[in-house]
C-alpha cells in the first residue's frame, strides 16, 4: 500500500485520503493551559516529517499526553496552531474535526476498549468516521468495513478472537486489539501515549515491535510517548525530550546518551528508567 | 526485653505527622442530625405530631384485623387466578414497554453519553417532573382519560418505571469508567456511534438490572392500581376490603408476596448471568 505513496502532497481543504501518503506534523508555538491554572504545554514548536518514527519522552506530568492529544484535536492548545498533513487541527471543529481524526489513529496506556462487547465490534470504532451514523446506529456495516476491519485484526495476530469479548483478552492481547482499531481507520499518522506502560516486557517489547512494523511497512508517521530510555533507543529514529511543558531535547534517539536523559528527566538515570530484558 | 520493647525506639525515630482529629467534627454532626430529627416532631415549630398514646389505645381494634390475615381464606383462591394474571402480565407489558423507552433516555441523561449540558438537563427536568407525580395520580387520571382497566395500569406503570430506570442507569452510567470514549473520539467517532457501539452494550448490566427491579415494583404497584380502576388484583383487594373479608385479603398478600419472591429469585439468577 505504501508503495503507491505518489509525491502529490495533499490541499488543505478538500478531503484527502490518507492513501495518498504519511503525513508531516506541525505544531507552531503551541501552549496548552487547563482550566485550573495548570500549564502542560509551554510554547512548543515542532516539526516532524511524513514517515517518521518519532520517541516523545518525558516523566509522567511533562507534558507529553498533552501534547499528543493536540496532535488529534482532543485536547484544543490555548494558543498556537497544529496541521497534521492537510488538516489544521486547531481550525477544524465538529465534523470536519472528526474526519480529520479518522486519519489519525491512536492507541492508549490503558488499551481503552468497550471490555463488555466483541473485539471486532471495538475494531469497528475504527471505521466511525468513515460510516454513516444510521448505519452504525442499525448496526449495519458495508462488506469494505467488514473486510477492512478483519484484515487489520489479522495484521497483528488478532484474527482467531474477532467474535470473542474484548474483557477477556490479556494485556497484550488488548492493546493489539487496539492497534487493529486504530489500524482499521486507514490512518497516515499514528499516536500511541504509553502504549507499553501497562504491559510486562516481553509483550511491551513485541507491541513497540508492531508499531515499528507499522512505520515501515505501512509507512505511516509514528509519535509514541514513552518514559522508557532502552525503548526509546531501540525502537526509534527520533526522540523529542519533554520536561515540564518545554522542550530539551530533539534529536537522534539511538545515539541519545546517559546525560541526554539526564537532562530530560532533570535528575540522574535510575534502575527504573530502562525497561531491560529482550 | 521483648520484640515490641526493642522495635519502640525506632519508631520515634519517624518523623509521623500529627494524626488529624476528625472526632469534634463527627460529633457535631452527629449532635446536628440527631436535633433536626427531634425537631421534626415537635408541633410547636411546624413538627409533625406523634402520638404514640394512641398506639397503646387503639392497637386492640386493629388486632382482630391482622387475626384474621393471619389465618387466610384459600377458598378465594380460585377468584385470584384472572386478576393475579392481569397483574402479572401488566407488570410485564409495563416494564418491556419502559424499558425500550429507558435505554435512549439514560444514555441522553447521563454525562459521559451526552457531554451536550442543555439536552441533559432537559431530559433530566423532565423525568424529575414525571417522578415527581405519584403513580396513584397518574391511575386516576388516566381512569378518566382511557377509561376503566389495564390501559391506564400499564400506562401508569411505564410513566413509573421510566422515571426510576432511568434516573438509576444514568446514574450508574455517570459513575462507570469511560475511558473507552477517548478511543471512539479519536477515531472521529460522534457522541451517537460512540454511544451505539460502546456505552450501551457497556450499560447492559445496569439496564437490565434496573428492568428486572421494576418489574419487581411493578407488581407491588398494581395491587394498589386496581384500587382507582386500572385493572389487576387490586381490584379485588379493593372488593374484598369493602366486604370486610380480612381472611381473604391475607390470601391475596400470601399471594403476591409468592409472586414477588419468585421475580426476585428469577431475576437474581439473571444477574448473575449478566455479570
Amino acid at each position: 500500500m505504501s508503495d503507491t505513496a505518489a509525491a502529490r502532497r495533499p490541499e488543505a481543504g478538500d478531503h484527502v485520503s490518507p492513501a495518498s501518503g504519511p503525513w508531516p506534523i506541525t505544531l507552531d508555538n503551541v501552549t496548552v493551559r487547563y482550566p485550573n491554572g495548570v500549564v502542560a504545554l509551554k510554547d512548543v514548536s515542532l516539526s516532524i516529517g511524513a514517515g517518521e518514527m518519532v520517541a516523545v519522552v518525558g516523566l509522567s506530568g511533562s507534558g507529553k499526553s498533552t501534547m499528543i492529544r493536540t496532535i488529534n484535536g482532543l485536547v484544543q492548545p490555548t494558543q498556537g496552531t497544529v496541521t497534521v498533513g492537510p488538516h489544521a487541527m486547531t481550525s477544524l471543529k465538529g465534523a470536519a474535526l472528526r474526519r480529520a481524526r479518522g486519519d489519525i489513529g491512536m492507541i492508549f496506556q490503558s488499551f481503552n476498549l468497550a471490555d463488555r462487547t466483541s473485539v471486532y465490534r471495538n475494531a469497528m470504532v475504527g471505521r466511525f468516521s468513515h460510516t454513516p451514523t444510521w448505519r452504525t446506529l442499525l448496526g449495519i456495516s458495508t462488506a469494505e468495513d467488514r473486510d477492512i476491519v478483519m484484515r487489520a485484526l489479522a495484521s497483528v495476530g488478532m484474527l482467531e478472537k474477532v467474535w470473542g469479548r474484548a474483557g477477556a483478552l490479556s494485556g497484550g492481547q488488548k492493546q493489539r486489539v487496539a492497534i487493529a482499531r486504530a489500524l482499521a481507520q486507514e490512518p497516515a499518522v499514528m499516536l500511541a501515549d504509553e502504549p507499553v506502560a501497562s504491559l510486562d516486557p516481553p509483550t511491551a517489547h513485541s507491541v513497540m515491535a508492531d508499531l515499528a512494523d507499522i512505520n515501515a511497512d505501512r509507512g505511516l508517521t509514528v509519535l509514541v510517548n514513552l518514559h522508557l530510555m532502552d525503548l526509546a533507543r531501540q525502537y526509534t529514529t527520533r526522540m523529542i525530550g519533554l520536561r515540564a511543558g518545554e522542550v530539551v531535547y530533539d534529536g537522534p534517539a539511538a545515539s541519545a546518551t546517559d546525560a541526554d536523559f539526564e537532562q530530560i528527566y532533570g535528575r540522574p538515570v535510575q534502575q527504573r528508567d530502562r525497561l531491560g530484558e529482550k | 526485653m521483648t520484640a515490641a520493647d526493642a522495635a519502640a525506639p525506632a519508631r520515634t525515630d519517624l518523623a509521623i505527622p500529627p494524626r488529624p482529629r476528625t472526632w469534634p467534627k463527627a460529633v457535631v454532626v452527629g449532635a446536628a442530625l440527631v436535633a433536626f430529627t427531634v425537631a421534626t416532631t415537635i408541633p410547636a415549630i411546624g413538627g409533625v405530631e406523634i402520638d404514640l398514646a394512641s398506639i397503646a389505645r387503639n392497637w386492640t381494634n386493629g388486632l382482630d384485623r391482622i387475626g384474621q390475615m393471619l389465618t387466610p381464606d384459600l377458598s378465594i383462591l380460585p377468584r385470584t387466578w384472572q386478576p393475579l394474571l392481569e397483574t402479572l402480565e401488566m407488570a410485564l407489558v409495563g416494564a418491556a414497554i419502559s424499558a425500550v423507552l429507558a435505554v435512549p433516555l439514560s444514555l441522553w441523561a447521563a454525562r459521559p453519553t451526552n457531554p451536550n449540558g442543555v439536552t441533559r438537563r432537559a431530559v433530566r427536568f423532565v423525568l424529575n417532573v414525571v417522578r415527581a407525580v405519584p403513580d396513584l395520580v397518574y391511575a386516576t387520571v388516566l381512569v378518566a382519560m382511557v377509561g376503566v382497566g389495564t390501559l391506564p395500569g400499564i400506562i401508569t406503570l411505564i410513566l413509573f418505571d421510566v422515571g426510576i430506570v432511568v434516573k438509576l442507569v444514568s446514574e450508574a452510567i455517570d459513575s462507570a469508567d469511560a475511558q473507552y470514549m477517548e478511543a471512539g473520539r479519536a477515531a472521529g467517532g460522534n457522541q451517537t456511534q460512540i454511544n451505539r457501539v460502546t456505552a450501551l452494550p457497556q450499560s447492559w448490566p445496569a439496564i437490565a438490572s434496573q428492568v428486572l427491579y421494576s418489574l419487581e415494583l411493578n407488581v407491588r404497584i398494581s395491587a394498589i392500581l386496581g384500587l382507582v380502576g386500572a385493572g389487576g388484583i387490586g381490584r379485588l383487594i379493593d372488593e374484598m376490603r369493602g366486604f370486610y373479608r380480612y381472611d381473604a385479603l391475607g390470601t391475596i398478600v400470601l399471594e403476591i408476596l409468592i409472586v414477588v419472591i419468585a421475580i426476585e429469585i428469577a431475576s437474581n439468577l439473571l444477574r448473575k448471568r449478566l455479570r
